[in-house]
């Protein structure tokens, strides 16, 4: 949308009549008056113009109105994609809103259809900043305000921080979106949690527990009253069960009954105990008459084998004679040749103990030959072992240690080289006698020899024989000295250890151990050959040859004929024997046959004793035999007659166990009764006690009631969670909202605003907080400054940029609108209006801009399209 | 002539646990105090007897207490005779309830517990159907027409339970025949169970309950005064009023232009009747929200003057206008999120529940709003 022309009648201080400002161009337009020429009226009746209905008057209608009353009318040709058009409306008295579009003068819309078309003009679709942007000294004409802050929007916004909020808050809602948030949350809060679950305590879940405590009351009061009514119905059953039950002719019918089955009951019973008895009496006969013709069975078997088994007896001891004649027989034979066995192994044992006698004789004779020889080795050994363990001993006292030996030796070499150095060193002295042969001159008490070098050491008297004493004190330090003295000591210490007194005895006892040792392994040689296996051992077999040799016997006979002699006698044993083995068997079949036999007679015999004592004795046997006959005859009689009792009686038996089958159902059937009807009565007792109870309580309306409370009570929840419901479905429309704004607008229009504010300043940078966007720091030359620092007329600049992006971004997004400046750069330099003209005609290529100013001087060179006021009466 | 009033369903005991306390009482007292009004209706009528058609008792099991205070309030009128039946919610089933009732039974009370005719008086004969069980599932008026009564006497007939049955099982033969009166020969059949007043041809009647005991019928709660002048002629029945308590069912129609103020003021009762009166307030049609604010401000301030007082708004559809939406805000996340409520609530794709849950939180929103710009 773009703006081409404003008019406005009856206006403020317009009273009576009217201003137009004409040929609004595209880009930078500007108008610059004094103050006091009406500027801000117009501004201001355009924003009434836009933004108030034309029914209304709030506060900003009734700035409008002239002091001296009046009708304000205020009156802009606009220029969309659709058309040109011109927007009319008249505030208080005919109040109208009109559209009409120019050129052809047709009325496009008015009334609320008007207001409804300047709406859409102003709207960036829903959310969207209005479609005219304002930047009045920072105002952006959309909030409510106070009086206070209406007199405030009078100074220059003074903050850029606010400034820019002023878009932001738009957007987002800003300080209502924050407070009604905040009322939706407190009155959520008072219900629930922020999950959203009941709050303890809260009337929420207050409610909630009501109606759960309702609940359970009313499912316990419809159980008592499901229980009261079953109560009721059992009643009623038990009191008919009981009328039934105690109805006289019920009662005299199952006496009746009962009588009857006792009566036939009676009668079946001795019926029954008659033929038991008949019974019985016809079982015993039966059983008499069975065991007679049992005895008389016996009687008759027992004779016929008597019969038979004396016949046996006779056999039997015939066999027995014949066995025994045989046996006797068989025991002589075995007897005769036991005997002849017998004298065969005596004469073998006489023969074996001869020839036992002939080997040991000669065993005898070869021991005493073999000790002999071994007597005569052992003394040459004794000898031999005595020699060496001598020369043992001796060899042990002659040893002297290799090693000591050559310690002695180097020893004496050391010294023989000390005692050459001593001499060497020594101080001497030579005394040359005049008469050789006169010794008259002693050194330390020596006698001082002839022309010969004499070596002293320390402090010697030299006496001289007539002369006198000459004490020769020297100096000299015989280092040498004291080391002889220690190597002797050494040397005297290691020929003691080996026990000579000198280097020469150790040599020659050291060749007496060599000579000595060689002897040694000589004898040790020849004992070794004498015994081999030791000394101990050849004495040992020198011992048992001697026990062995023992006193060689003679034999006196032939051994040829000795050994011939055994043989024989052996072979003779092994003969008798085996004759007689062979008779062995012979014999003991004879014996069995004598014990068979007799075993045989033995049982006959018993047999006979057993049938003796069933029949008695023989001459008795017929009488006896007869009797038993007679005795089963008899019982035979005595069973027909107790048949003929039981017959008839058992013809006529009367079925007992159904008649007492009878009797006893009968009996249960009463018995029951009497119990249902004592059951019943207790049954009713308790009954009338649960119900009286309950029906006290009036149960069933306390129920009713309950159902109604629980219905309110659910009620009463239902709506708390709708409550809470609404409210969060509001909290979330409203934080959703936000942030789809923030989403949409803000942070394009920052990154419009960026390049923006390059242009204007080209020494400094802003950051822009990235969840609020609102400016955060301002960078100038590398320094960080906070925002509220900045001049006045910078906050005003970059407040007119924040403008500017928002228009871009509307442009950008088709929806083109303009940009009114009124009065916006106060605070800002000449030199920094140029830059932002520069700034804004860079900008303004497809973008309308109105500049509002008084500064003539200052905007008089900053080119644009020169707007001017000219008076107007509405036609 | 003989002239008797004929009542039903006082169902005393009845407790209202959907109401406030206090008016709970006031309630059951009213169930009680029918008795005495319907005596004074008969006395002042000139009847003399009284028969209550069923459901006399709210259940089988009134406290003991209640029942006293009822035979006794009886006991009072003896130159009345009451008759007693027992309907669905008494039947013969609350043995306990009957037994007790005998015990101390008024000697002008008689208890209709048998379906056996019964002389009221000279030459009238009533005909009881007395309720077996809750549902008896039979047409127990039947009897009637096999009972001979003497030449000459006036038949009454006295039942309980529907002669249309509304449940959709409802086997035919488990209602009273509609036309019974003219199947048995009865002078006039006094129904009950129908807590409206109710006339299913000229011998049979429904008389309602003397005192409502809820919204469903509208009529004031009533006694039918009956007079026969002889076997076979047409009963004139007449109705007097037993109600202390009215029940009213006022629907208002909103529609665009409509203040609803003045709707509202033109169905309320006379000042003076309010405290008698529970009023469920129907609202339908359309209403803008500057409408339904002042509506519900009006309702909130008129609700003390009533017994109850109760609005139904769920079929009311809040109009909400540009200039309704203007008020939250010309554009921003404000408005916005306004206007994403108001697509909501329109939204039909969405559950009736979730709509009306956003149309809720538009309007907290207006009132949010209206709050923070006061």
């Amino acid at each position: 949308m773009k703006l081409r022309a404003l008019r406005l009648y009856n206006v403020k201080r317009f009273a009576g009549r009217g201003v137009a400002i004409e040929n609004i161009g595209d880009g930078v337009n500007v108008l610059t008056a004094a103050n006091e020429f009406g500027k801000s009226t117009s501004f201001e009746a355009l924003h009434a113009l836009f933004f108030q209905p034309h029914s209304g008057t709030p506060n900003s209608v009734k700035l409008l109105r002239p002091y001296a009353g009046g009708n304000p009318l205020v009156e802009a040709d606009i220029e969309t994609a659709d058309g040109r058009f011109r927007l009319t409306k008249q505030f208080y008295g005919g109040r109208s809103a009109r559209v009409t579009e120019l050129g052809n003068n047709r009325l496009i819309a008015q009334a609320d259809e008007a207001e409804a078309f300047i709406a859409d003009l102003t709207k960036g679709g829903a959310g969207g900043p209005a479609g005219l942007l304002w930047v009045r000294q920072g105002l952006t004409g959309i909030e409510k305000r106070t009086a206070s802050e209406e007199e405030g929007d009078r100074r220059v916004r003074e903050t850029l921080l606010s400034s820019v909020q002023g878009e932001v808050e738009a957007l987002t809602g800003g300080r209502r979106m924050a407070e009604i948030l905040a009322a939706c949350d407190e009155a959520l809060g008072r219900l629930v949690t922020p999950t959203l679950r009941p709050k303890t305590g809260g009337p929420y879940a207050q409610a909630l527990d009501e109606r759960d405590r309702l609940d359970a009351l009313e499912k316990q009061l419809a159980a008592d009253v499901t229980t009261l009514r079953d109560a009721l119905d059992r009643r009623r059953s038990a009191t008919r069960r009981l009328a039934e039950l105690e109805e006289p002719e019920e009662v005299a019918a199952r006496e009746q009954a009962l009588r009857a089955a006792e009566e036939a009951w009676q009668a079946a019973r001795s019926h029954s105990e008659t033929l038991r008895a008949a019974e019985a009496d016809l079982a015993l006969a039966a059983e008499q008459h069975r065991a007679a013709t049992s005895a008389l069975e016996q009687f008759e078997n027992a004779l016929e084998r008597a019969a038979l088994v004396e016949r046996q007896a006779f056999e039997a001891t015939e066999k027995l004679n014949d066995a025994k004649a045989r046996q006797a027989a068989a025991a002589t034979q075995s007897d005769r040749l036991q005997a002849e066995a017998m004298a065969a192994e005596a004469a073998e044992r006489q023969a074996r103990a001869d020839k036992s006698r002939l080997d040991a004789a000669q065993a005898a004779r070869d021991a005493a030959e073999r000790f002999d020889a071994a007597s005569e080795k052992l003394a040459q050994a004794d000898i031999i072992r005595t020699r060496i363990e001598t020369g043992e001993a001796q060899l042990a006292t002659l040893l002297v240690p290799d090693k000591a030996l050559a310690q002695l030796e180097n020893h004496d070499l050391e010294l023989a080289r000390l005692r050459a150095l001593q001499s060497a060193t020594l101080p001497s002295l030579r005394m040359t006698y005049a008469n050789p042969a006169d010794i008259s001159a002693s050194l330390a008490g020596q006698p001082l020899a002839h022309d010969t070098d004499q070596s002293f050491s320390g402090t010697v008297d030299l006496e001289i024989a007539h002369i006198g004493r000459l004490t020769i004190r020297s100096h000299h330090v015989d280092d040498a000295a004291q080391a002889i003295a220690a190597l002797q000591d050494k040397i005297a210490t290691l020929l003691e250890a080996i026990g000579v007194d000198s280097l020469a005895a150790a040599r020659q006892r050291q060749n007496l151990a060599r000579e000595k040792s060689n002897a040694l392994s000589l004898d040790r040689q020849l004992l070794a050959q004498l015994a081999p296996e030791g000394i101990d051992a050849l004495r040992e077999t020198v011992t048992r040859l001697n026990a062995l040799r023992g006193d060689a016997i003679e034999i006196k006979f032939d051994p040829a004929a000795i050994s011939q002699t055994l043989r024989s006698a052996e072979e003779r044993l092994d003969a008798s024997r085996n004759a007689a083995r062979q008779a062995r068997p012979l014999l003991e079949l004879a014996q069995q046959d004598y014990l068979a036999a007799h075993a045989a007679l033995a049982r006959t015999q018993a047999e006979l004793h057993a049938l003796e004592a069933i029949l008695g004795a023989v001459e008795q046997r017929p009488a006896k035999h007869q009797q038993t006959s007679g005795v089963v005859q008899a019982c035979k009689e005595r069973l027909l007659a107790a048949q003929t009792v039981v017959a008839p009686l058992r013809a006529t038996a009367q079925d007992l166990a159904a008649a007492e089958l009878t009797l006893k159902r009968l009996r249960a059937v009463a018995q029951a009764a009497d119990q249902e009807i004592k059951l019943n009565r207790e049954n009713l007792a308790d009954l009338n006690g649960q119900i009286r109870i309950q029906a006290d309580k009036a149960i069933e309306e306390y129920w009713q009631e309950t159902r109604d409370l629980l219905a309110s009570a659910s009620e009463a929840a239902r709506r708390y969670e709708l409550e809470v419901k609404t409210l969060d479905r509001l909290r979330n429309a409203l934080t959703s909202a936000r942030s789809a704004a923030r989403d949409l607008y803000l942070k394009p229009v920052i990154t419009e605003l960026r390049p923006l504010i390059g242009l204007l300043f080209d020494d400094i940078t802003v950051a822009f907080n990235e969840t609020t966007l609102l400016p955060e720091t301002v960078m100038r030359n590398g320094q960080e400054e906070e925002v509220d620092r900045l001049s006045g007329g910078m906050r005003e600049q970059l407040s007119i940029l924040t403008r500017l992006a928002f228009a871009r971004l509307l442009a950008r997004n088709g929806r083109p609108a303009p940009v009114i400046l009124d009065d916006a750069l106060v605070y800002s330099d000449d030199d920094r209006i140029e830059r932002m003209f520069e700034a804004l005609h860079s900008q303004s290529r497809d973008q309308q801009i109105l500049v509002f100013s008084c500064r003539q001087r200052a905007f008089s060179r900053l080119g644009g399209n020169v707007l001017t006021m000219s008076d107007w009466t509405p036609s | 002539m003989f002239r008797f009033l004929h009542s039903s369903d006082l169902h005393i005991g009845k407790r209202f646990g959907n109401f406030p306390e206090d008016l709970r009482g006031r309630l059951r007292e009213a169930r009680h105090g029918a008795l005495a009004r319907l005596a004074l209706q008969a006395r002042s009528n000139g009847a003399t007897a009284i028969l209550l058609a069923g459901d006399t008792f709210d259940t089988e099991t009134p406290t003991p207490q209640m029942l006293h205070h009822a035979l006794q309030e009886m006991r009072q009128s003896a130159d009345l005779t009451w008759v007693i039946l027992p309907g669905n919610h008494d039947s013969l089933l609350a043995d306990e309830l009957w037994g007790r009732a005998r015990e101390i039974l008024p000697p002008n009370v008689i208890l209709a517990l048998e379906p056996r005719p019964v002389t009221l008086a000279a030459n009238v004969v009533l005909l009881p159907a007395p309720c077996t069980t809750r549902r008896p599932g039979r047409d127990l008026t039947e009897w009637m027409s096999a009972s001979a009564t003497p030449e000459g006497s006036l038949r009454l007939g006295l039942a309980h339970g529907p002669v249309l049955d509304f449940s959709e099982d409802g086997a035919k033969g488990d209602v009273i025949a509609p036309n019974r009166a003219s199947l048995s020969g009865l002078d006039y059949l006094a129904l009950g169970d129908w807590h409206g007043q109710m006339s299913v041809n000229e011998r049979t009647r429904y008389s309602g309950a003397p005192e409502p005991d809820r919204f469903k019928h509208d009529k004031p709660g009533a006694a039918l005064l009956v007079s026969i002048a002889g076997p076979g002629a047409l009963p004139e029945v007449t109705a007097v009023s037993t109600a202390l308590f009215a029940w009213q069912t006022r629907p208002l129609e909103l529609l665009a232009g409509d203040d609803g103020i003045t709707g509202l003021e033109a169905l309320l009762p006379a000042p003076d009747a309010r405290r008698q009166t529970l009023l469920r307030l129907n609202l339908f049609g359309h209403a803008g929200i500057a409408i339904r604010t002042a509506l519900a401000a009006r309702t909130e301030a008129l609700a003390p003057e009533f017994a109850h007082f109760e609005v139904q708004d769920r079929d009311l559809l809040t109009e909400c206008e540009a200039t309704d939406l203007d008020s939250i805000d010309h554009a921003g996340a404000l408005r916005l999120a306004a206007e994403a409520l108001l697509a909501e609530s329109d939204d039909m794709a969405l559950s009736a529940d979730d709509r009306a849950i956003a149309q809720a939180a538009l309007m907290r929103l207006f009132t949010y709003c209206d709050k923070i710009d006061a």
